[in-house]
């Protein structure tokens, strides 16, 4: 990616969910869901990575009528690599440890 | 139509709990006030609030969202605050960043600028020089305000059983306006100075010094009384006794005029009066208190530094003393009496009727007591030597009587020479704490102008910001300019308003510190009448005179400066010719 930033444990975990299944979209419920992480962490780590250009971002429409739309997101093609790169590189510093899944190791 | 907009419409399905719904009123009550540049993602998070499964989800979901919301807001105003004054954050809809004439300046300097200059006015020797060029501005007079404070203090006085500091506030004087309040004030006093005495009798020359002699009440008698029989040697108790006689004596005329010399000569046939001034004058001391009144005001002012000046101020020029005029007046009397008993050839009781008045003006002269007291104590003792000199001539003792008359001379000599040396001294210092005063006062008003300035500019750039962009006017100018230089000039001010009060600030601090010269006391007055001389030319009576003067100077250099500007492209346009 060219740019090196220090990531977060909670980052790296954002990261894994995201790279479960790279290509499709993710909703913030279930990632929190999967990661354990808070609303009020997780909405600024997405914010963050999208300002990075690192998360692609896209409103859903409604699926009940009156419902809000639901905000949908996905790493960019590039920054699969990156973070796959990165959550390697935490875990054999031992700095992070990659969930039962193993999405990114 | 915007995701946000669906956000408050939508409430779930029937089956949602009463939790979930609060949850969901949170959020959306968030999002109304949520920063534009990060309101996208709030909406995307309480889009999301639906997902949760039970109440306690919902609600986890929305504390989490709230705490996302006060972070946005801190991240924005951040953001906000690094931009100039009048710009909006990119995305924010209104207004924009910068524009030829719009301040430069960060909203953040101009915070920051803004409060080292409050922090340095806070401090303090801040707080004390603000203090202190407010009370100049007012004249020193007192205010409702101060009254306040002195009530705090006597109730402090009260609780901690501090005789002395309640002995302070009974001395003190009211403020003028309060005349509706006098009586109660009178009696709240009275019962103060009792509290005072009964808790430390060291204090009972407060009896004396608490001494209005045109409110005597029957409080005040039964005072003079006890003070008599406490300080039985001074004159001044026996001198309160008699001026108070005499006010009521001449009530009746006060009332419609003031007494004439007539009335006052008369007195001499008054057995009463003359016999309460025969006693003060045979009195070995005269005492009338200021020193005690100087030092308790000293350590008073020591121990609460934060005291309003004025207070201090007014309780010394307000210091009571017996009534001069009637001194003399009885003086007179005393030395007819002398020039009478010479006439019949009664030397011996004329030498010593005069010999009494002056050892009474050689005591007066030596007490300590206020300049004037000084001053009336070397003409009573003038007075007696010239009718001394008078009666040894009579006698025929010669050497005696040109004795008596070099010591008038030498008197007169060396008080004309000590005032003479003490008024130039004052005249020379005075001159030198002018000019520090008008440093004070002028780092005051610039600084009250530039924050009003700074104030008015900022308001008007952060109100109306796309009118000052769009216009080009001077006022704009003037307003993006106030707004950008304003607080630096605040700041400036401020320090070298600080700076120029430092030797008023010495005078006060050795004042309060210092042992009890009057030199003391005539530099506190000196140095806090000279910071009201500017008030006095701005607000007082000569400010018809200082406005036109200025109007005229004004006028003056503007046309000095367009005689030149013409003169100039009159040369101009010749030598292009």
């Amino acid at each position: 990616m060219g740019v090196r930033i220090r990531l977060s444990r909670q980052t790296l975990a954002v990261l894994e969910a995201l790279l479960v299944r790279p290509g499709e979209w993710h909703h913030g419920y279930s990632v929190s869901q999967q990661t354990g992480i808070p609303s009020g962490t997780l909405y600024p780590i997405l914010m963050r990575l999208e300002k990075l250009h690192w998360l692609e971002t896209e409103w859903e429409a409604a699926k009940t009528p009156g419902r809000p739309p639901r905000h949908l997101y996905r790493l960019t093609g590039a920054a699969r690599e990156w973070a796959r790169d990165e959550l390697r590189e935490a875990a054999a510093r031992k700095f992070w440890k990659p969930a039962a899944s193993g999405a990114g190791a | 139509m915007r995701p946000e907009e669906l956000m408050p419409a939508y409430e779930g399905g029937p089956q949602v709990s009463a939790a979930a719904r609060f949850a969901r009123a949170m959020l959306g009550c968030a999002l109304r006030y949520w920063p534009e540049d990060s309101r996208a993602w709030g909406t995307a998070m309480a889009a999301e609030i639906d997902e949760a499964t039970n109440g306690f989800d919902a609600m986890w979901w929305s504390l989490g969202g709230l705490m996302f919301f006060a972070r946005s807001v801190l991240s924005s105003t951040w953001a906000w605050l690094k931009l100039p004054a009048g710009s909006s954050l990119p995305g924010s809809g209104a207004g924009g960043v910068g524009g030829p004439l719009m301040p430069k300046r960060s909203r953040l300097f101009t915070a920051v600028v803004l409060a080292v200059a409050a922090v340095l006015l806070l401090l303090p020797e801040g707080r004390e020089a603000l203090r202190t060029v407010t009370a100049s501005w007012l004249e020193y007079e007192m205010t409702s305000s101060d009254q306040r404070a002195l009530d705090k203090l006597a109730a402090r006085a009260e609780k901690e059983k501090d005789a002395g500091t309640l002995a302070f506030v009974a001395l003190s004087p009211t403020p003028r306006h309060d005349s509706a309040h006098h009586s109660q004030q009178l009696e709240r006093t009275a019962a103060m100075v009792e509290r005072a005495v009964a808790l430390d009798p060291s204090y009972i020359w407060v009896y004396g010094a608490k001494n209005h002699r045109h409110d005597y009440y029957p409080a005040q008698k039964e005072w003079v009384t006890r003070l008599e029989m406490a300080d039985p040697d001074n004159a001044v108790p026996i001198l309160i006794e008699a001026d108070a006689y005499v006010e009521q004596k001449f009530a009746t005329r006060y009332a419609r005029n003031y007494p004439t010399e007539k009335d006052f000569e008369n007195l001499g046939d008054d057995p009463q009066w003359t016999a309460l001034m025969g006693r003060a004058y045979a009195a070995p001391k005269y005492d009338s208190y200021l020193q005690k009144h100087l030092q308790l005001m000293r350590a008073v002012w020591d121990r609460d530094p934060n005291l309003p000046p004025e207070i201090f101020l007014e309780g010394l020029w307000s210091h009571t003393i017996p009534d001069l005029r009637l001194l003399r007046t009885y003086a007179k009397v005393r030395l007819e009496g002398a020039e009478k008993a010479k006439v019949s050839g009664d030397f011996k009781q004329a030498e010593a009727v005069a010999n009494g008045v002056a050892a009474f003006g050689a005591r007066m002269m030596s007490s300590s007591g206020t300049v004037i007291e000084e001053l009336i104590g070397v003409a009573i003792s003038r007075m007696a030597d010239k009718e001394l000199a008078a009666i040894y001539t009579s006698e025929g003792k010669i050497a005696e009587a040109q004795a008596a008359t070099a010591h008038s001379d030498e008197l007169e000599r060396s008080v004309r020479k000590r005032i003479g040396r003490d008024e130039a001294g004052r005249a020379e210092r005075r001159r030198g704490i002018d000019r520090e005063a008008a440093l004070v006062q002028g780092c005051a008003i610039l600084g009250g102008m530039s924050l009003l300035a700074a104030v008015v500019g900022v308001l008007f750039v952060e109100l109306w910001p796309n009118t000052t962009r769009a216009q080009r006017g001077w006022w704009c100018r003037a307003m993006c300019f106030a707004a950008d230089y304003g607080p630096s000039a605040v700041l400036i001010a401020s320090g070298a308003f600080l700076i120029c009060f430092r030797p008023f600030q010495k005078v006060l601090a050795d004042f309060r510190v210092s042992s009890f010269q009057l030199d003391d006391e005539h530099r506190l007055t000196d140095a806090m009448w000279s910071l009201t001389f500017v008030p006095e030319h701005v607000l007082g009576m000569d400010s018809a005179v200082t406005f036109w003067s200025a109007l005229t100077i004004t006028l003056s250099a503007v046309v000095v400066a367009m005689v030149a500007s013409g003169i100039y492209r009159a040369r101009r346009v010749a030598s292009r010719a």
